[in-house]
């Protein structure tokens, strides 16, 4: 019971740290959210409001895709040599992870909120009820958590092979793929007209998809962190 | 010799698979049973009395043709029609004798004949201008499936027709691909579970076998679009399993650019053994789960993901089988001499190194 108080309390703190350091400077999200609703807008100048139901959903899925992959691909801290030394005896790696995809999903929960209200703003509501968008909204932030599962461990092995952000795309975009065809299927569905409960089935899946990520990225974090 | 003995069963296996599968002829099918009533409208036949042409594909009906037999069947009724003509060995006409209320207007087509055996076109038929009752009551033929008579042949799929030689070539390569991406997933957790180090060796295995794999999985994307130009008349279609498969090569591809950009041997083996299992999960999400989610147009598929078994006759298992056993043996040996230069590689360094 003790350890699981200590070990929630290290969690706690470690992202308590990393949501300090990112408001510390806060040209870094401020940058985030412009590059998703320049990018919005771009989709919005390109097709008007008259963007038909599959090209409205394609887009939203790979604009919320590349918003996310930016948000991680940032440079970080705790990548920097001394300081994993220095957490390396300080911290247990899970809990470093665990704080990480806890902070990723806070991260790329905001900027996908963000960027999805900018598309419903920009490219209209015409292909969906309120509360159609509200189903939506719920795959998008399922799969904003997908991608912080996976992208908290593709990240930190990217920064220990030090290959920067194509690295993290070479690496993270196609062991993403089988979370994004299960999300555009899903929008896709709802914007047919389908009912929720008959594809509901997809956002199970995609917190399955991002349960399995998860653990393995605990399992196999240690050995990625360790000399 | 038992070093080398099954290096050469492969060799064998595939020079048996090859010659087979470019040897054996395909069994005969029936292509088409069609309205011809527009040429034959003006020889004074009534209406109900329609010639219609039937065309098979290998078939050999000009040998005893009196003994060729149509039959129509909709579900456990069935019914004869007169052949009135043989043309040539895939062209016969046959009459469409019918009485005026029939129980259904869609009809499966059957051919009797001693040396093609029974032929099967469902839904070949489809009438007009019938009255529909499903009570009503047709003439009995004595109808009895018949089997081949012809030597050793491929079976007749609709639509796939010759192309079903490509099994033999398609499907082994993914078999192979997968007992090398398997070899590497085994070889990557025995790199991570040794102490911290350890050699690098179980990382070469790893590498080498993941390099052979990507050729094999590669070379399956080739022989897949080929045959998808064929049969379903495009290079690359949107299907799960294709969308797996290539996502699955795409995967390996940055595992083997990860390793490109790692400088440190021992750090290069450990983070190339966490990201390959990473792969491999993917993998068997992408090659054995999602496709039993989803709908597929590829063959044997449907809901599932293994080939089908009313696909796979006895013909085909006996060449199948010693295709995929042979290709995976291939496989292995390329493995192993990848292995080998790899390592003879490093050793070279390393002296040139001192």
């Amino acid at each position: 019971m003790n350890r699981l108080m200590s070990a929630l309390s290290n969690i706690r703190f470690l992202l308590q740290h990393a949501i300090r350091v990112e408001l510390r400077n806060r040209h870094g999200i401020a940058g985030l959210l412009v590059f998703a609703v320049a990018a919005v807008y771009t989709c919005y100048q390109a097709t008007g409001t008259h963007a038909e139901q599959e090209s409205w959903n394609a887009l939203a899925w790979v604009v919320l895709l590349f918003a996310g992959f930016n948000a991680v691909s940032k440079p970080w801290a705790d990548d920097d040599e001394g300081v994993r030394a220095f957490l390396i005896h300080a911290v247990q790696p899970q809990h470093w992870l665990i704080a990480r995809t806890l902070y990723y999903m806070v991260l790329l929960g905001t900027v996908s909120t963000v960027t999805f209200a900018a598309f419903l703003l920009f490219l209209g509501m015409d292909h969906m009820s309120g509360w159609t968008a509200g189903h939506y909204y719920a795959g998008v932030m399922l799969t904003s958590t997908a991608l912080a599962s996976l992208l908290a461990m593709i990240q930190a092995l990217a920064s220990r092979a030090g290959g920067g952000f194509s690295l993290i795309s070479v690496l993270g975009l196609p062991l993403i793929i089988p979370v994004i065809l299960v999300s555009t299927r899903y929008g896709s569905d709802l914007m047919r007209g389908i009912a929720f409960g008959d594809t509901a089935h997809h956002l199970l899946f995609l917190a399955t998809l991002s349960g399995g990520f998860f653990a393995l990225g605990y399992i196999l974090f240690p050995y990625l962190w360790r000399d | 010799m038992i070093q080398r003995s099954w290096k050469i069963g492969g060799i064998a296996l595939l020079a048996y698979v090859f010659w087979t599968t470019l040897t054996v002829p395909l069994g005969p099918g029936l292509l088409e049973f069609r309205d011809r009533n527009e040429a034959a409208s003006t020889d004074g036949i009534t209406k109900r009395i329609e010639t219609y042409e039937l065309i098979g594909l290998g078939t050999h009906w000009t040998v005893q043709p009196e003994e060729l037999r149509l039959f129509i069947r909709k579900g456990d009724r069935i019914t004869p029609l007169p052949i009135i003509d043989v043309i040539d060995d895939t062209h016969a006409h046959a009459a469409l004798l019918l009485p005026d209320t029939l129980p259904s207007k869609a009809w499966d087509v059957l051919i009797n004949h001693p040396i093609d055996g029974t032929l099967f076109l469902q839904n070949g038929l489809f009438v007009e201008g019938f009255v529909v009752d499903e009570s009503a009551q047709l003439p009995r033929p004595q109808f009895e499936e018949r089997s081949s008579d012809l030597p050793h042949h491929f079976p007749f799929q609709p639509r796939i027709f010759e192309t079903i030689r490509n099994l033999m070539l398609h499907v082994p390569m993914w078999f192979t691909m997968f007992l090398l991406m398997g070899i590497a997933f085994v070889a990557s957790i025995r790199q991570l579970s040794q102490s911290a180090g350890g050699s690098s060796l179980f990382d070469l295995r790893a590498e080498a076998s993941v390099q052979v794999g990507m050729v094999f999985g590669v070379l399956g994307l080739l022989t897949g679009s080929l045959w998808a130009r064929y049969t379903w008349g495009a290079w690359w279609v949107d299907d799960p399993q294709l969308n797996g498969a290539l996502v699955t090569v795409l995967v390996y591809a940055g595992y083997l650019i990860l390793r490109g950009s790692v400088e440190d041997e021992r750090l290069k083996a450990r983070l190339a053994a966490v990201y390959n299992l990473f792969a491999f999960v993917i993998l068997t999400i992408l090659l054995m789960v999602l496709p039993r989610f989803t709908e597929s147009l590829h063959p044997g598929k449907g809901g599932n993901p293994g080939f089908n078994s009313y696909d796979l006759d006895s013909s085909l298992r006996a060449v199948f089988y010693p295709a995929v056993l042979g290709w995976m043996l291939l496989g292995t040996w390329m493995y192993r001499i990848r292995l080998q230069a790899t390592r003879l590689n490093q050793k070279l360094h390393r002296l040139n190194d001192e």
